[in-house]
């Protein structure tokens, strides 16, 4: 019988669905089009028709917010989705492999990890020009090691564990052990790591496009709304503060959803 | 160390105080040598305040006798004659006379010379010196519009001896010699006391850059500049109108704004189309909504404030209707999209999505792209691989790119052609008007581009400035300049104090280095450096890779839009971008092994050199910012540790929480707003220099370290925090109390020991983050440190600054992560017995 939900699994759960929620509602619906531009009723304060105010080009606030949500998320998703895919088999095969294929596998997990990660960034929006699909890899990128790294660790004291000698002795591969033995058993740190990867691809993202390395426009994005409102600011500071809001609440979230779920797994050790 | 030694002397040598006018200016020049770089900010500093040309180009684009006393045209229109003024000298001493002048157009013009303008020279074909103050240049053909042209950025006079030199300390004839350049942070003119005109008013003109329209505004509230040049916020144009303390004088720049089409991609070569995309502009939203109100409609490509000027507006009027019925007429495919590339400036931006709204309006549906300039430059103006964009095309009077078949936007009409040749010829003014209204009219009714509005020049200036002069290069001529109770200049050099605390804190990370390596396994450390070596191998291999395949050219880059392809290509040999990548990277690795780190494209610089002025912010900063969030994190945590569970760690919990969660450049913007703008404690950007005093540089560098600081704290609280949960119930801590330890006592002298390894592995990881991570946040506070460079070179597609930089930075990353295990295994033996490896928390 899995422990008690915690109260921070429910309310980043919470959080984080009521995000997810509104992205891909902003996919049909908002509330005001986003293509509409209004110059005569721009910057304006919130009220009962923009509940957020408008924008400098008269755009609903509250809308491109939405929209923003459904990019922020899409981008920082696909970029984990793309560092688990390729770090985690990784590091299962390193820690199956142990010795020089381990080694080989971690010296350049290091390498990649040598490069802070926005250094990486910049660098790859350099060579392939800015935006979604850039950040994406930029992003997933800098993933795998995590991935790989974090898969290894949980992976390697299985090796030792009965369960795994047994498999070995009944003659399984080490694929097929890695597969069906060691994988369902660091399932959960993995989600883990899942949960707290995205939050720090959510940060990335926006950081990203609002340096104008991102998410290209008239697509909105909520480091590219910030990047926009910080020149407006002594106009409509109110402007500056909602897409920030926005990035802090979402990587809350899943910041919050990575602690309980690890509380919720793993109840005899203490949260973090 | 050279640099501190020449201010000090400066400090000497300056008479008392010195009368300082701060000019604030929207973009750093690369180099401010005009006639080897075209960027439009090399000229705004120095044309007529460093350098001097033959002519003047007066604020109505005439032309007026600068070193040249006066001039005559042949009748036959093949020979120009100038008279040189006489008594004139250059700054470092050289007379200036016919001889020189010689020098300087023959260089100008000359097979393989990289001057920007070079073509406009070509009518020349002999240059002659018969006396030392008698110029003629002999033409091939008449050309009306030569004279104008001399009196371009480009043309200016320049001596044979500082020729090398000019692109980073000019020497010209102006009222003004140049004293020192801070590059990323300010220019010093001082008053040439040897000028043959009227000398300066003031003692010196100290220039800043500003782009962000935020930041500018900070910067002129604060009363931190006398005079904006080119004021990059007209939204904020308002408030500063209403503050008595400033003056807003509101002109037309000699920027066309264009709506630019690809005439060499169908269906945008069909009249009809390009004609309904006119009509689907409504210019004033445009202005609006771009420009906050400020600008002037133009209906074709020609400055309002020329006196050839006709306004044509009307001939392509805002009219959604007609604009379908056209594109109807023209069988426009619904499901076309067609490209729209905006360069990184306010207006493009703005711009480009209300003009993506007004096409989409009348179904013509548009792909936006922002580029940085490098590719901008590369995929618009070199490759023309666009349908739209949108551009301002400064330079005054040049209607001569309609007749150039290879210009990006490929429009060619031989009528035009005719008009361009008829002109050449003319030199008769009634005549000249005819042909210039002609002319406009016909790129009117070929609706070549859609023409948008006539940029403003939104001067700002403290309120009883005068003197200031305007001419058509964009620069303002600042001899007659005159503040009335102008600001002491900081001539002192209050370096002292900043650099005693750098070499101490730089002597006891030296001393704690070398003690820590003393302690340590030597075969261990033998094994580490290995790895160390290997990681960078594979690293600089990886960053040239990433670099090279970036698209753009370098050459194209540091000359500008204006410059011809022959003088790009001299450029790209001359810098050795022709070679072939693997020999550029044996290069490359072979001067980085002497410690080289190459010269960089756009400063033409040594990288080092850069690196250094850099240093001094960046490092302060990242070390502010990291001690910040240690005196932040580790009461917290033992605070909170105290008592598990307690109110006070579960308040720290959430705080900490929260403080992971937020952005820290939505930290720094926000806290620019607050106590930069409304409570205006302390600047909202920019750095003075260290020499301006301690104080003054903390001041400036507290905000950006507290932005960074925070969510850093929060991660190290976190982290401490749950180290020390985990030893909460250990047997050793139970001891201690049992003994009669305090809990405090407990856990500053048992505990926190026993948590090192993780700690020290995160902080290293922090400092490499505040380093490397700083781009960010340099960019947000306009910092001039390494990562501001470093997003400078990448904007400006400077290949050797980006790959030496990042290379310079991965390895400070990875020798501080080393230098954080020989650290820990010093602090925790157990690391010594078993071998192990530190590894990060995840």
């Amino acid at each position: 019988m899995p422990p008690r939900m915690n109260g921070r699994l429910i309310t980043g759960a919470l959080l984080a669905g009521a995000f997810a929620t509104l992205a891909l509602l902003s996919l049909v619906w908002t509330p005001a089009p986003l293509t509409q531009l209004d110059i005569a009723a721009r910057l304006q304060a919130p009220s009962a028709s923009h509940w957020l105010g408008t924008d400098h080009l008269g755009r609903d606030v509250l809308s491109l917010l939405m929209r923003g949500a459904a990019t922020s998320l899409g981008v920082a998703s696909l970029a984990v989705a793309l560092g688990a895919l390729i770090g985690v088999p990784l590091g299962l095969w390193a820690a199956a492999r142990a010795g020089w294929l381990d080694e080989l596998l971690m010296r350049g997990n290091d390498i990649v990890f040598a490069f802070p990660p926005l250094l990486l960034a910049v660098l790859l929006t350099t060579a392939l020009g800015p935006g979604a699909v850039s950040a994406i890899l930029a992003v997933g990128v800098f993933n795998i090691p995590v991935f790989a790294r974090v898969a290894r660790g949980l992976a390697l004291p299985l090796w030792q564990r009965e369960f795994v000698l047994a498999a070995r002795v009944a003659g399984k591969g080490q694929g097929r052990i890695s597969r069906e033995h060691v994988l369902p058993n660091v399932a959960g740190g993995l989600v883990v790591q899942l949960s707290l990867q995205l939050s720090l691809a959510l940060l990335a993202e926006t950081g990203l496009s609002y340096i104008g390395l991102g998410t290209q426009p008239p697509q909105p994005s909520w480091g590219r709304m910030l990047a926009d409102a910080q020149t407006l600011t002594a106009l409509a500071p109110t402007l500056a503060l909602f897409p920030g809001l926005a990035v802090a609440l979402a990587v809350l979230a899943f910041h919050l959803l990575a602690d309980g779920l690890r509380e919720w797994l793993d109840p005899h050790r203490e949260a973090r | 160390m050279k640099r501190w030694l020449a201010l000090l002397l400066l400090a000497c040598w300056l008479p008392g105080q010195a009368a300082t006018l701060r000019i604030a200016l929207q973009l750093e020049p690369p180099l401010l040598d005009p006639t080897v770089g075209a960027a439009a900010p090399i000229g705004e500093v120095v044309y007529g305040n460093v350098f001097e040309g033959l002519v003047r180009l007066a604020e109505d684009g005439s032309a007026q006798p600068r070193l040249a006393e006066r001039w005559d045209l042949a009748p036959d229109g093949l020979s120009l004659r100038f008279t040189l003024r006489a008594g004139v000298r250059f700054h470092d001493g050289t007379p200036f006379d016919a001889t020189v002048a010689r020098f300087a157009l023959d260089r100008a013009r000359a097979e393989g010379s990289s001057n920007p303008q070079r073509s406009l020279l070509a009518a020349i074909s002999s240059i002659e010196a018969p006396d030392a103050h008698t110029l003629v240049l002999r033409l091939k053909r008449r050309d009306g519009g030569l004279l104008q042209s001399l009196g371009s950025a480009a043309f200016v006079m320049v001596a044979p001896g500082s020729v090398g030199t000019n692109p980073t300390a000019p020497n010209g004839t102006g009222p003004w010699r140049f004293v020192d350049w801070q590059r990323g942070n300010r220019i010093e003119l001082a008053r040439f006391d040897g000028y043959w005109g009227e000398k300066a008013r003031l003692d010196r003109l100290r220039y800043r850059f500003i782009a962000d329209p935020s930041a500018a505004y900070a910067a002129v509230m604060a009363g931190d500049v006398d005079l904006f040049a080119n004021f990059p916020a007209p939204e904020h144009l308002a408030q500063i109108r209403a503050d008595r303390r400033f003056t807003l004088k509101v002109g037309l720049s000699e920027g066309e704004t264009l709506l630019s089409i690809n005439h060499r991609r169908a269906p945008l070569d069909q009249l009809a189309v390009r004609r309904a995309i006119a009509a689907a502009i409504d210019r004033q939203a445009l202005i609006d909504g771009a420009m906050f109100g400020y600008g002037q409609p133009i209906g074709s490509h020609f400055s309002p404030r020329h006196a050839a000027y006709v306004d044509l507006t009307g001939q392509s009027p805002h009219d959604p209707a007609r604009a379908r019925a056209l594109l109807a007429e023209a069988r426009w495919p619904a499901d076309r999209v067609l490209s729209l590339k905006l360069p990184p400036t306010a207006y493009a931006r703005r711009g480009g999505e209300i003009l993506a709204a007004q096409l989409a309006a009348v179904g013509i549906r548009t792909r936006i792209e922002n580029l940085e300039w490098a590719q901008w430059l590369d995929q618009v103006f070199v490759r023309h691989d666009f349908d739209l964009t949108v551009i301002v095309h400064a330079e005054p009077l040049d209607y001569g790119i309609y007749g150039r078949d290879d210009y990006y936007f490929g429009y060619r009409s031989s009528r035009v052609k005719a008009l361009l040749r008829q002109l050449d010829d003319q030199t008769d003014d009634t005549e000249r008007r005819t042909t210039l209204q002609a002319l406009q009219r016909q790129l009117s009714d070929d609706a070549v581009n859609g023409f948008l509005f006539q940029y403003p020049r939104l001067l700002v200036t403290r309120a009883g400035l005068s003197g200031v002069q305007v001419n058509a290069v964009g620069s303002l001529e600042l001899a007659g300049a005159l503040l009335p109770g102008a600001q002491a200049g900081a001539a002192g050099d209050d370096s002292a104090a900043p650099r005693a605390l750098a070499w101490a804190a730089a002597g006891l990370l030296g001393l704690g280095l070398v003690l820590l390596i003393r302690r340590a396994d030597p075969r261990w450390l033998l094994a580490r450096a290995g790895s160390l070596v290997l990681t960078l191998v594979a690293a600089s291999v990886l960053v040239f890779a990433l670099v090279q395949v970036a698209p753009g050219d370098p050459a194209r880059h540091v000359l500008g839009i204006q410059a011809d392809e022959a003088a790009v290509a001299a450029l790209r040999t001359q810098l050795g971008l022709d070679d072939p990548a693997p020999a550029r990277y044996a290069r490359w690795v072979a001067a980085l092994l002497q410690g080289d780190l190459g010269q960089s494209l756009t400063y033409r610089l040594p990288v080092r050199e850069l690196l250094a002025e850099r240093l001094p912010v960046t490092l302060p900063l990242a070390a502010l910012a990291l001690l910040t969030a240690i005196a932040l994190a580790v009461p917290a945590a033992l605070w909170a540790a105290r008592r598990p569970d307690g109110v006070v760690d579960r308040a720290v919990s959430a705080a900490s929480q929260l403080g992971v969660s937020v952005p820290d450049f939505w930290l720094g913007v926000m806290g620019a707003w607050l106590f930069a703008v409304v409570l205006r404690w302390v600047p909202a950007g920019g750095f003075p220099g260290w020499e301006t005093g301690l104080a003054v540089g903390l001041q400036s560098l507290a905000l950006p370290a507290l932005a960074l600081a925070l969510p850093q704290a929060a991660i190290l609280t976190r982290v401490l925090r749950g180290a020390l949960a985990e030893l909460a119930h250990a047997e050793f801590l139970r001891t201690a109390r049992a003994k009669g330890a305090s809990r405090w006592r407990t856990l500053w002298r048992h505990a926190l020991p026993n948590v090192a390894t993780p700690v020290l592995t995160l902080l290293g990881l922090q400092t490499a983050y505040l380093l490397a991570g700083s781009v960010i946040v340099e960019n947000v506070f306009f910092l001039p440190g390494v990562g501001r460079l470093l997003f400078q070179g990448v904007t400006a597609h400077d290949i050797v600054l980006v790959q030496s930089l990042v290379l310079v930075l991965v390895a400070l990353g990875v020798a501080i992560s080393a230098t954080v295990e020989l650290a820990a295994r010093a602090a925790d033996p157990r690391l010594q017995r078993r071998g192990g490896d530190a590894c990060p928390p995840a």
